[in-house]
């Protein structure tokens, strides 16, 4: 489909329907065999949450490293390439987090030892060690807790991870309203990625701002209210079988002596990183 | 097929009060009946069949279900509600309105989970259901993945799983294909040979005959009138074409171009 080169707001919706298509087929990963797949998901979502705490305790570089490199191997044994992972979890956050650290590198916010000096234009600064020690945990500290986050997110289906939630003690029907959201967010994309196929074969050409921000405003105004006719209907068939307002649903999760074990080697995994270095 | 499970008497209704959708609808259903009720775009055929769902409420008359009133206050009472809502399902016309949870399998489980079905039960009537309908496959996979004729089964799994006495069906074979579309009809058949009483709403002539053991038409001045076999009701033309039903098919014939009314159900016994 040919984009705008200045119509944001075309560019905005067809990146987030990329974006979740993009989503789809990452939980086809999920549904594959591997190490990380085959584990019970509650097990699997409590040890990556001891994972992800013991990346924020951890002070010394190596013990980052250490839940880095135990990260990557773990992506590896569930069938997840490290191109597609690696680039999945570089490009965004951490290259934002370096932009949002990088002040704490020059003396100015960080004194120490001096590294390397850096003139520029008529600015003179100086990076220091205590500073760039720092930027270092800070970065590879969101990137291990990035990576595990987006590991656990692509080896463990959506809707399972919205059923583990229940484990942690969160209302089922909170549980239940993200789940509808997840089922619906899509229908609406679709409504809206169709939508502007049919602007388009009608204008035959790219509309200007000011036009387009008015196709805009319609179509916030005609998806609210068809999201609110959805909703009555949607009720409506949640009423014709059987519901009263309090959901009941199946906990399919079983335990195997493995996931037990899985987690043992987690606690070691993460004792390791935050006593031993 | 002795006794009357829906009753309705004279039955309004309108939308916002102003919008008449069924004016005096008078109908009787059998137990193990086969009904469809036809009618044009917008002749209350949905509205009808939420009715007869408990979902809908009549403005004036009454209707009946099992020999008890359908009214708001009675599905006040728990164990009323529990009983209708395990005795009649209603597959709905759109299929994601019906299929509102993330996977297939939370959908086909959840009815039976809210009429309390014991865990293992309602496990078992998915594995049987999904070897019924061929649909092992979706089980895992979330509804927005699916195409139009997988969420139409998924839905019609949903609402069986109730295992209803009344399956009600709002336009099951719409935008299917052919093959689909056969496969729904012969799952209708087959229900109704098993003893479940079955109200389809279609427009569709061509499977009319096959699903219905009598038909009510919906006519635009919001009346409903009972053919008492599919025949009557395609025999008469002169309602099938003021209610939109058939319409005039211009061809061309050896050269000459020429005009013929022109309803599918031709079509169905022209390939037989």
């Amino acid at each position: 489909m040919m984009l705008g080169r200045g119509n944001f707001v075309e560019r905005s919706v067809m990146g987030v329907l990329a974006f979740l298509k993009d989503a789809v087929f990452a939980q086809d990963r999920a549904s594959s065999r591997g190490f990380l797949q085959s584990l019970d998901p509650r097990i699997k979502t409590a040890a990556f949450l001891v994972l992800v705490i013991s990346c924020i305790l951890a002070k010394g570089i190596p013990a980052l490293l250490w839940l880095y490199v135990a990260c990557l191997c773990m992506a590896l044994v569930s069938g997840i390439g490290l191109g597609f992972f690696l680039i999945r979890t570089w490009v965004f956050i951490p290259l934002f987090s370096f932009c949002i650290a990088l002040p704490a590198l020059s003396s100015v916010f960080t004194p120490g030892e001096p590294l390397w000096t850096v003139d520029i234009l008529f600015v003179h600064l100086v990076i220091t060690r205590t500073g760039f020690l720092g930027v270092l945990v800070f970065l590879l500290r969101v990137t291990t807790s990035v990576s595990l986050v987006v590991l656990l997110n692509l080896t463990t289906r959506h809707a399972v991870l919205l059923k583990v939630l229940r484990t942690f003690g969160i209302p089922r029907i909170f549980v239940m309203v993200l789940g509808m959201c997840y089922r619906y967010i899509y229908l609406f994309i679709e409504i809206l990625q169709n939508t502007y196929l049919a602007i388009k074969s009608r204008t035959g050409t790219c509309l200007p701002q000011r036009k387009g921000r008015q196709v805009v405003a319609w179509k916030v105004s005609a998806l609210w209210q068809k999201s609110l006719h959805l909703n009555e209907e949607v009720y409506n068939a949640m009423l014709s079988r059987g519901y009263t307002g309090e959901p009941r649903v199946a906990d399919e999760f079983k335990t195997h002596p493995r996931d037990w074990a899985w987690l043992v080697l987690v606690f070691v995994l993460a004792g390791v990183s935050l006593w031993a270095m | 097929m002795g006794d009357v499970i829906f009753a309705l008497q004279d039955v309004y209704f309108s939308y916002l009060g102003r919008y008449p959708v069924l004016s005096g609808a008078t109908m009787d259903i059998k137990r193990g009946e086969k009904i469809t009720v036809m009618g044009a775009n917008g002749t209350g055929k949905s509205t009808l069949l939420m009715m007869l769902d408990g979902l809908f409420f009549p403005d004036r008359g009454s209707v009946a279900a099992f020999g008890k009133a359908l009214t708001e206050a009675a599905f006040n009472d728990p164990a009323f509600s529990r009983d209708f809502r395990s005795r009649v399902g209603l597959v709905f016309q759109n299929p994601d309105v019906q299929l509102f949870c993330p996977t297939v399998r939370e959908d086909i489980l959840f009815g039976p989970l809210q009429l309390g079905v014991a865990a293992d039960q309602a496990q078992r009537r998915l594995d049987e259901l999904v070897r019924l309908l061929d649909i092992r496959h979706l089980v895992d996979r979330p509804v927005h993945q699916l195409s139009v004729g997988e969420k139409r089964k998924v839905a019609i799994a949903s609402t069986l799983a109730v295992e209803p006495e009344v399956i009600i069906l709002d336009e099951p074979t719409a935008g299917l294909d052919p093959l689909t579309c056969r496969h729904i009809v012969d799952f209708i058949i087959e229900a109704n040979a098993q003893g479940k009483t079955i109200i389809t709403a279609t427009h569709d002539l061509h499977i009319v005959c096959e699903i219905s053991d009598a038909v009510y038409l919906l006519t635009k001045d919001k009346k409903v009138t009972r053919y008492g076999n599919p025949d009557d009701l395609l025999a008469d033309r002169k309602a099938l074409q003021e209610n939109n039903l058939i319409h005039i098919h211009r061809h061309r014939h050896q050269g000459s171009e020429h005009a013929h009314p022109h309803y599918h159900f031709d079509h169905h016994h022209e390939e037989a």
